[in-house]
């Protein structure tokens, strides 16, 4: 089992969780980030650090979803381990529904 | 992972054959927070192996501390438990954690829970004078399957007493109450069990109910844990985080998987 970084997580990218990450498993994307599934230890540290609850075990229904992206991504996206501010407008992007659609997916697809 | 640092092993003391603990020095440039942990570990052949273990030692101590347990044919303690005094000790740069007061609103009384290893992480925040200035009463658990395992017993509830630092605090307002849970004992059970039914308030001094200003961390078993949310479930208390303080905090004891 490892953690995940949820869809929750796009166009908000609070980053609390980067800075507590004890193993430095989060990768950074524009919109979002996640997690490299090979480095992450389980310690749950980071799921209550974010501020929007973007982070779910692997083996939690809203986790399930999101691990094959997190795995992918996390090939290609970049080390993150220090704290930045949360994108502009996050907070009216934390409750939104469907962001993965709208805002990530054409962006993946070549 | 970045920023592996090295340390010397100081002391090593075998509890059982089953848990060990053992010290090592500490570069004045790894900080930590009392009650965190950090990524330890061994050089091998291959790879070095590192996992997540809580400091037993105060943030203020001078070398480091760990208490772990022995796990046959597991990849870190069965080579972390032949360690001795001058044996070079691997030690990631960042500790991290949630057994912090910071994530808890604040109370009155704290208990900090723990099975096995899970004793570790309070070893480190009963030795801060910070716990004893937030809390009137903090009231250390520790449950154990066999008396043995009560490791540092002797330290609770004798030595730290008249620690110069904080003897007096410990005296005044630290509660241990070890318990066992497969062998005949003053104290015999499981703690949730205790949590349940009331006796352990009942331990505590005069206000025996439980009280809205208790607060809780807990460290131990994923059983145990999972056992604890279903009674904070129950009782309407919420799990805090440095985001939304709260009247709970968790962790596992890190096993080696």
């Amino acid at each position: 089992m490892t953690y995940v970084v949820t869809e929750q997580c796009i166009k908000c990218k609070y980053t609390d969780c980067v800075e507590v990450c004890p193993v430095d498993c989060f990768r950074e994307g524009a919109e979002m980030l996640v997690i490299d599934p090979e480095t992450c230890i389980d310690c749950a540290v980071c799921e209550p650090a974010c501020p929007v609850d973007a982070i779910k075990p692997d083996t939690h229904p809203d986790g399930i979803k999101w691990k094959e992206l997190n795995e992918r991504l996390s090939l290609i996206w970049q080390e993150v381990t220090v704290k930045s501010e949360p994108l502009p407008g996050a907070e009216s992007f934390a409750a939104e529904a469907g962001k993965f659609e709208k805002y990530l997916k054409n962006q993946l697809e070549p | 992972m970045s920023n592996l640092r090295e340390a010397t092993i100081l002391s090593v003391h075998h509890w059982t054959d089953r848990l060990f603990s053992f010290t090592a020095t500490r570069d004045p440039s790894f900080r930590f927070l009392s009650g965190q942990f950090a990524m330890i570990g061994l050089r091998t052949e291959a790879a070095p192996i590192m996992r997540a273990y809580s400091m037993v030692s105060p943030s203020y101590a001078e070398a480091l501390e760990f208490l772990s347990i022995k796990v046959p044919d597991g990849p870190l303690t069965s080579r972390l438990k032949l360690v001795r005094p001058g044996d070079t000790l691997l030690l990631g740069g960042k500790s991290s954690g949630t057994l912090l007061t910071s994530n808890l609103r604040p109370g009155r009384r704290l208990f900090l829970i723990s099975t096995g290893t899970g004793l570790a992480p309070f070893m480190s925040i009963i030795r801060d004078p910070e716990v004893y200035e937030q809390y009137e009463r903090v009231v250390l658990v520790h449950n154990c399957r066999t008396v043995e395992e009560l490791a540092y017993r002797d330290l609770l509830t004798s030595e730290l007493h008249t620690d110069e630092w904080i003897g007096a605090d410990v005296a005044q307002k630290l509660t241990y109450i070890p318990i066992v849970s497969r062998e005949p004992f003053e104290n015999r059970g499981r703690v949730t069990d205790w949590m349940r039914d009331g006796s352990l308030f009942s331990t505590v001094g005069s206000a025996a109910e439980l009280h809205a200003e208790d607060r809780f961390m807990v460290c131990g078993s994923p059983q145990m844990l999972s056992d604890f949310c279903g009674i904070m479930d129950d009782w309407g208390f919420a799990e805090g985080s440095s985001n939304r303080p709260g009247q709970f905090v968790i962790e596992r004891a890190f096993v080696d998987k």
